[in-house]
């Protein structure tokens, strides 16, 4: 039996630093699993590994039994895989419900021709869209904000919108690279609540989180990672009652 | 009158090759300055076509731009390759080729002397002479233009594009090909440039390398600074203020060589003074 998503044997050296060596694990379809590690542990590089934003020196990427290697970014998002970035990256100079149409995928006129020859057809499927659009907005809490800028949301509003934006392109198994940094208060368990809603409706989480609480309410599973090698993996409570872990953790940021 | 419709014509073709540029430079992002050198071969093209081989008017203008799809794609792919600022470089090298070859391959453009003698339009035995009867040819190709540019900016074509000027990458993590989209703009300001460049000869009757060269290139740049970025209104507000310049200095007495130079002058001027003071030029955005 092949896990949903298989990492092997991953390898990632940037000139003289190694920032992936041998790194494997699998997640489970359907669960919540957390992947922690201290800065610089390489949680962002796994995510660019799985999603073709790199190719790693050496190493395998399998999802549902699909080999993802050597597949582009674009392709990727296809088999059911997206991502969000830990510094957002959203299209702030656009609105809401434009980003999120952004993510929606097979647009009819999304090139030139059809756009061009064939209006009605592209203004009618473009009218349906927007309604989905409205949807995956009013799902994540900003259906009110659908024709703000997203420069002028607050920084938890842009975070939902980035869950959002990647909901639309119909990914199975989300990516979500620190999708509660920053937040605090209402805005975080805002997101923490969409988390294991998007959980109960069936997608996939795989989550880099540094806050503990958090991990600790939302984790089923949780990956360890240190320099680059998965030195742990387990439930939330073991994996924090580890002083070894816990001292790799703290030790290291203070 | 015919002082009124030159300008009015004039003006209309430059309205496509400010579509062309906005496409390029104001929406996508790829800064281009050898859009004058798509706009030579547009025009040299559809010359050759009607004289040498008898092509009709219409034929020879479709033909040229296809031509243009064709190389503007060509020209622009090394944006892909190298970024923002190194493009700009590359460009100016594309451009300084393009007048090289239209300057000195005397057999097929007539050199730095220019080609004389491109005759009118001739349509369903209709010939288009007098700049009152051009202005409805260069009305049509026009209207054509904003609507196709108005179409794919309200499709997802357009929003698509404007993501990517925004961030490539994330357009990329959403399972979208920048590459193709990026072509596929390319191609339609191909298409652009080259039927204006059909029109201009046309309706001149003579061309020569002065019209395509890297001041024209500036020249285009400019219209899309001072009519605004992004936007149809600005693509066509542009061409009409900068073309009644020399329009109004021709109506003041001095001498033309003066005026070429005031023209020069005055052009830089406001390029310098738009991107300072008025970023988003007459009626578009922020380039
Ligand atoms: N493109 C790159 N070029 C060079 N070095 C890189 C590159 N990407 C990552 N690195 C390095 O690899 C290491 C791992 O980086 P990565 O971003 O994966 O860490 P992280 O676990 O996501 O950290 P953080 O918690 O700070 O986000 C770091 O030392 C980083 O500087
Ligand atoms: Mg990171």
């Amino acid at each position: 039996m092949s896990a949903y998503l298989q990492v092997e044997g991953l390898n990632k050296s940037f000139g003289g630093l190694q920032a992936l060596r041998d790194c494997s694990f699998t997640v489970a379809q359907g669960r919540i699993t957390c992947l922690v590690g201290p800065n610089g542990a390489g949680k962002t590089t796994i995510f660019n590994a799985i999603t073709g934003f790199l190719v790693p020196d050496t190493g395998h990427v399998t999802f549902q039994g699909i080999s993802l290697d050597g597949r582009t970014s674009q392709q990727i998002v296809r088999h059911g895989i997206a991502r969000t970035f830990q510094n957002l990256r959203l299209f702030v100079d656009l609105t809401a419900r434009a980003n999120v149409l952004a993510g929606m995928q097979d647009h009819v006129g999304e090139e030139p021709f059809t756009a061009i020859f064939r209006p009605f057809h592209t203004a009618r499927a473009l009218a349906a869209k927007q309604d989905a659009a409205m949807a995956v907005l009013a799902h994540v809490g900003l259906a009110a904000q659908a024709d703000m800028l997203v420069r002028n949301l607050s920084y938890g509003e842009q975070k939902l919108l980035c869950i959002a934006r990647i909901l639309a392109t119909g990914a199975e198994l989300l990516l979500l690279d620190e999708p509660t940094s920053g937040l605090s208060g209402a805005a975080l368990s805002d997101v923490m609540a969409l988390l294991r809603r998007l959980q109960a409706e069936g997608k996939t989480l795989l989550v880099v989180e540094h806050n503990t609480r958090v991990v600790q309410q939302i984790a089923d599973d949780v990956l360890f990672l240190h320099q680059g090698h998965l030195i742990a993996q387990g439930a939330p409570a073991d994996i924090i009652a580890d002083p070894k872990l816990a001292e790799i953790y703290f030790g290291g940021a203070i | 009158m015919d002082f009124f419709y030159t300008y009015i014509v004039l003006a209309e073709i430059y309205v496509l090759l400010g579509l062309s540029t906005n496409l390029l430079v104001g929406i996508v992002g790829i800064f281009s300055v050898s859009q004058a050198a798509v706009f030579g071969v547009g025009a040299y093209l559809t010359a050759f076509l009607v004289m040498q081989t008898s092509t009709p008017f219409l034929v020879a203008v479709l033909l040229s731009s296809i031509l243009c799809i064709g190389l503007n794609i060509l020209v622009t792919l090394p944006s892909l390759r190298v970024s923002g600022d190194y493009f700009v470089v590359t460009s100016f090298g594309i451009q300084l080729l393009a007048t090289a070859v239209f300057t000195n391959w005397t057999g097929g453009t007539g050199g730095a002397n220019g080609l004389p003698g491109v005759p009118a339009p001739w349509i369903a035995g209709h010939e288009f002479v007098e700049p009152s009867e051009f202005a409805v040819l260069a009305t049509g190709g026009m209207a054509l233009g904003c609507i196709a540019f108005w179409l794919i900016m309200r499709a997802p074509f357009g929003a698509l594009l404007r993501a990517i000027r925004e961030d490539e990458l994330a357009v990329a993590a959403l399972g979208k090909s920048v590459l193709r989209a990026k072509v596929s703009a390319a191609a339609l300001a191909g298409a652009f440039a080259g039927s204006a460049g059909g029109l201009y000869a046309s309706f001149l009757s003579f061309i020569d390398p002065s019209s395509f060269d890297l001041d024209a290139s500036i020249f285009l740049l400019t219209m899309v600074v001072v009519g605004g970025a992004r936007t149809l209104a600005g693509s066509v507000i542009g061409p009409f203020v900068l073309l009644a310049l020399p329009q109004i200095l021709a109506l003041i007495d001095i001498p033309s060589s003066v005026a070429a130079a005031a023209r020069q002058l005055i052009y830089g001027l406001l390029l310098i003074a738009f991107m300072l003071f008025r970023p988003q030029g007459l009626l578009g955005e922020k380039l």
